[in-house]
């Protein structure tokens, strides 16, 4: 039996945490209800508000019909860009940045921090810095306006956090392990396969997760870097939202942030409770 | 060691680290030179001494950004870290629908800066967000008008970035939480020690490690915040919400001074070097003091 | 570009696909254009002039560069730094004469002269586009940014039928729209563009010759004036009188209250006229006349779209080029594009009587005309046409913070102004 005191310590407690978490959710569905109004009820009423007449239609217009770019086919194509970049350049670096955790934190060889100490110090540079650099780096390698050039430049600059978040979790592997590998006689890759592998599922969902959710959003570069029917679906949002001799298409923006929002939320949503596991086993010391 | 002398492992561990780290120093390298040259609306050649360095510092613009880092680094770090480790210890109570608040604090992650911006911009608004809500329910007197406030407005965005990335901390922290050895707690309990005495002595202070981790993503997430703030304020009420990063972005490309941009990026570098350089010399420190004992 | 894209769009027009195979030997006109143009009637009026140039005979291929213009400044940035810059861009005002200090251009001289062109353009407009002596560029439309919209509920709730023209009455009226109980008589947006687009039509509505010196000559002396600090005090009254609440939205969050009467007045470019119709309001529900000016003769703020044309060596581009150039002069075509997004032509001597032209743009046009011939055209500074964008960021920097911050005196902002300019010189 609980004291009536813990009893009521216990509702507190969960009245405080879903109290938090409908706040938390607030954003969300205003966005949400905003994808269901029509663009003239939300300028003639406000941007927070209950849907009058329940504009379906917006999802339909946004997926498929919209005019973006002088092609009428919806944020669609520009969605299947955004694939395009995130899938390859999040798996390359994040596999590029596992092997490189597990030769820094299992191997160390000279000038071992001096290099650790470099990547990660990447996490820090600002985006806007880097973006002439990286249009001249494109264009000597030929691959200005290509998806491949994106890809590049995304796995480059992720591996600061890939390197970051899996060398500080494999660091977390015993010596022990290591040594009893060695003398058996297995090599590097031996070892990365038979032992840090199996013990990685939960730092390498963190890391996919982070790099997927973070290259998905990034604008900067990808309306840069790509032209016309290669532009990523945050170009397309935008494309929505600046048009300066119209009324704000602010149904049809909320309609197309919720669709775009969609791939890195559903990345979440099920990957979720790995993250919090993944962040249990190593962390990030 | 003698397995990285082979070529596979050379290619796969030394290739990928040296792009990543030399793009790093070249891309640096490449900024501080052009902050010492005339450049405008393309990188030209010519050095022009500390001139950009100069008019940087003298504008109104930087400075109010470089208070607003102070501000906005330290408040957004501390708060979020400190909402983080609220959420992770209520969480850790065992309540009901774990699962799903867990998803619930950690959405905000997968959405955009923008997008958060963007939606931040109209709750906070006081003619149409939380401050109309709460008069049209009938308390007219209410006021929640930070984003119209030259003084308080910096604090949305701390605000919106709390929102965004209280859950990153959460997460860490309740796996912290969640590793902290059930006979340590159990120790403290049999020696009498209440819920608050538990997490204030024993619990909390195994989170060190994860603290310093969450503080360099935290403050990497303040030194390049930028489209949040261009959704929410976009720099105002007048200037006043500027940040250095929306500093560089604007002289580079809005205003078509490339050197001038670059400069400012090379002082925001300077200024993260001061607050990295002590931890990482602190962490040397310990680092040898820990292996002579 | 790469191959796979290429191939898309050819594939994608039909001028493409129906091209005869001999017609690949001689050069067709192409044109590779970027514009911030993606969406919306922007889109669609871009959209209108791609069709027509495929009609031509010419390969369309245009690349929006959605967002900002910085975004989009970027992007031609990064292809003529790539050696590989559109055969024309979308640019305004004096980043024209910047801009084509890096890259070469087309000299138009010859197209130009051959459509009569110059004639029929505002001197100042046309001074512009022709950096160093040459045409460079081509204005495609224009926009006054002083057009001063009232709201008919709000006038009649103020009981006042007379519409202000100069200052003083417009600062009666809005007195009268306050004392009738209306918080904030002024609707405007939150942005940068929008405070400076408020102290402009207070300048040039006090004194067009003072707004010539001291903006766009950047006389030290004019921007110390009197006409300056006047225009700072009108302006303190203009922000009084607007919704402090807007914050960064744009201006179009606050036409609901407007066209409800509870502000009264809107100081905009002519494109909000088409904004208010696309939101459902009606054409009743507001006024449109010139912004306030205080000599008795009309005042117009310029704000005008244009292209410049980028060097290249293949002769089908050149075609292209000056096939674009030709339609952009054409005044049935300025027509069409017009129409479509609520602009007047460039062309002073376009007929706008007809039907698809509506009443604000007739007066727009009107007054466009009797301001040339009373030598007060101005070039608007909030929209990037009196001076180069560093000028125009810092000085605007001085004007957005005066308008949210009343402890700011004019004097203060005077010295502000006089500052931003010297640091930025």
């Amino acid at each position: 039996m609980r004291s009536p005191a813990a009893t009521l310590g216990r509702w507190a407690i969960h009245i405080a945490i879903w109290g938090l978490g409908i706040a938390y959710l607030v954003p969300l569905v205003v966005v949400v209800l905003n994808s269901l109004r029509s663009a003239e009820e939300i300028t003639q009423t406000s941007m927070i508000g209950w849907p009058h007449i329940w504009e379906f239609s917006n999802y339909i217009q946004v997926w498929s019909t919209y005019c973006i770019a002088q092609t009428c086919s919806g944020i669609r194509p520009y969605m299947l860009n955004s694939a395009a970049v995130t899938i390859p350049a999040t798996l390359i670096s994040t596999l590029l940045g596992a092997v490189a955790g597990y030769a820094i934190s299992l191997w160390r060889f000279k000038g071992d921090r001096w290099i650790f100490g470099l990547v990660t110090a990447g996490v820090f540079l600002p985006e806007q810095m880097r973006l002439i650099p990286w249009t001249i780096v494109l264009r000597d390698l030929g691959m200005t306006n290509t998806i491949a050039g994106l890809v590049m430049i995304h796995t480059i600059q992720g591996l600061s956090f890939t390197t970051l978040f899996c060398r500080n979790y494999y660091m977390a592997i015993p010596a022990d392990l290591m040594k009893a590998a060695h003398i058996d006689g297995a090599g590097f890759f031996r070892i990365f396969w038979r032992i840090v592998l199996p013990l990685s599922p939960p730092i390498l969902i963190v890391t996919v997760i982070w790099q997927f959710t973070h290259i998905w959003n990034e604008f900067l570069y990808g309306v840069t870097f790509t032209t016309g029917q290669q532009q990523p679906v945050t170009a397309a949002l935008i494309a929505l939202s600046a048009a300066v001799a119209d009324v704000p298409q602010h149904g049809l923006q909320s309609a197309a942030v919720v669709v775009a929002a969609l791939p890195p939320l559903l990345v979440y949503l099920f990957g979720g409770r790995y993250f919090v596991r993944g962040l249990t086993a190593g962390a990030v010391k | 060691m003698a397995g990285l002398r082979r070529v596979p492992e050379f290619l796969v561990i030394w290739v990928p680290l040296l792009i990543a780290s030399g793009q790093i120093v070249v891309f640096t390298a490449w900024t501080t030179w052009l902050s010492f040259t005339p450049s405008t609306l393309m990188p030209t050649d010519g050095f022009v001494g500390l001139r950009n360095y100069t008019s940087v510092l003298a504008t109104r613009n930087w400075k109010i950004a470089f208070d607003n880092l102070l501000i906005f680094g330290s408040g957004f770090v501390v708060l979020t870290m400190l909402t983080g480790l609220v959420l992770a210890v209520l969480i850790d109570q065992r309540i009901r629908g774990e699962n799903v608040l867990r998803s619930i604090f950690l959405y905000p992650l997968a959405v955009s800066f923008v997008v958060t911006g963007t939606v931040w911009s109209w709750l906070l608004n006081p003619g149409m967000g939380i401050q109309k809500l709460v008069n049209d329910l009938g308390w007219s007197g209410f006021r929640f008008d930070w984003l119209v406030d030259r003084d308080m407005a910096i604090w949305t965005i701390v605000v919106a970035g709390i929102w965004q990335s209280s859950g990153f901390a959460m997460a860490l922290f309740l796996a912290g939480l969640r590793s902290v050895e059930a006979d340590l707690i159990k120790a403290a309990q049999i020696d009498g020690a209440g819920p608050w005495r538990l997490y204030t002595r024993v619990i909390l202070p195994t989170l060190w490690p994860i603290m310093i981790a969450v503080l360099v993503i935290l403050l990497q997430t303040a030194i390049r915040t930028f489209d949040l703030v261009r959704a929410l304020t976009g720099g105002g009420p007048g200037i006043a919400t500027q940040l250095p990063s929306l500093v560089v972005y604007d002289f580079m490309f809005q205003r078509g001074q490339l050197g001038r941009g670059a400069a400012a990026a090379v002082l925001l570098l300077l200024t993260l070097l001061a607050v990295l350089l002590p931890y990482a010399i602190w962490k040397r420190v310990q680092a040898r003091r820990a292996a002579n004992a | 570009m790469t191959h796979l894209s290429r191939r898309a769009l050819i594939a994608a027009s039909t001028a493409a696909a129906l091209a005869p195979r001999l017609a690949a030997a001689q050069a067709k006109p192409r044109l590779t254009a970027i514009s911030q143009w993606s969406a919306g009637s922007d889109g669609a009026a871009i959209s209108a002039l791609g069709k027509k140039f495929d009609e031509k005979g010419g390969i369309w291929q245009h690349s929006p560069v959605p967002g900002f213009t910085t975004e989009m400044m970027n992007k031609l940035r990064a292809q003529i730094l790539a050696g590989d810059p559109p055969a024309c861009s979308q640019l305004k005002g004096p980043e024209i004469a910047a801009w084509s200090k890096i890259a070469p251009t087309v000299n138009l001289d010859a197209t130009v002269a051959a459509a009569g062109y110059e004639k029929v353009v505002a001197p100042d407009l046309a001074r512009l586009h022709k950096p160093g002596g040459k045409w460079a560029a081509l204005p495609l439309q224009i926009y006054r940014t002083n057009t001063l919209f009232v709201s008919k509920r709000g006038l009649d709730r103020a009981k006042a039928d007379k519409l202000p023209t100069t200052w003083a009455e417009f600062n009666t009226l809005a007195e009268k729209m306050k004392s009738a109980g209306m918080a904030s008589p002024i609707a405007n947006g939150g942005t940068r563009s929008d405070d400076g687009q408020k102290f402009e039509a207070c300048l040039a509505g006090i004194s067009p010759a003072a707004y010539r010196a001291a903006i766009m000559n950047l006389d030290a002396k004019a921007l110390k004036g009197p006409e300056v600090k006047a225009a700072f005090v009108q302006l303190r009254k203009l922000s009084d009188w607007m919704d402090p609440n807007v914050a960064a939205q744009p201006y179009a969050s606050n036409l609901a209250k407007f066209v409800a009467g509870d502000m009264g007045m809107m100081i905009q470019g002519g494109w909000a006229q088409g904004v208010l119709l696309n939101a459902g309001f009606k054409i009743d529900d507001f006024i449109i006349a010139p912004g306030p000016t205080d000599n008795g003769k009309p005042v117009f703020i310029l704000n005008a779209d244009a292209f410049i044309f980028w060097q290249r060596k293949e002769a089908d581009l050149q075609a292209g080029q000056k096939l674009m150039a030709e339609l952009v002069m054409d005044p049935a075509i300025q027509t069409m594009y017009s129409q479509i997004t609520g602009s007047i032509p460039v062309r002073t001597d376009v007929d706008l009587s007809g039907p698809g032209w509506s009443d604000g743009q007739r007066e727009a046009a009107r007054t466009l005309k009797d301001s040339l011939a009373a030598n007060q055209v101005v070039l608007s500074l909030a929209h990037n046409m009196a001076q180069e964008n560093g000028m125009t960021a810092a000085m605007i920097d001085v004007l957005t913070e005066y308008v949210k911050n009343r402890t700011i005196t004019p004097d203060q902002a005077v010295a502000r102004l006089t500052e931003a300019v010297e640091s930025s010189r």
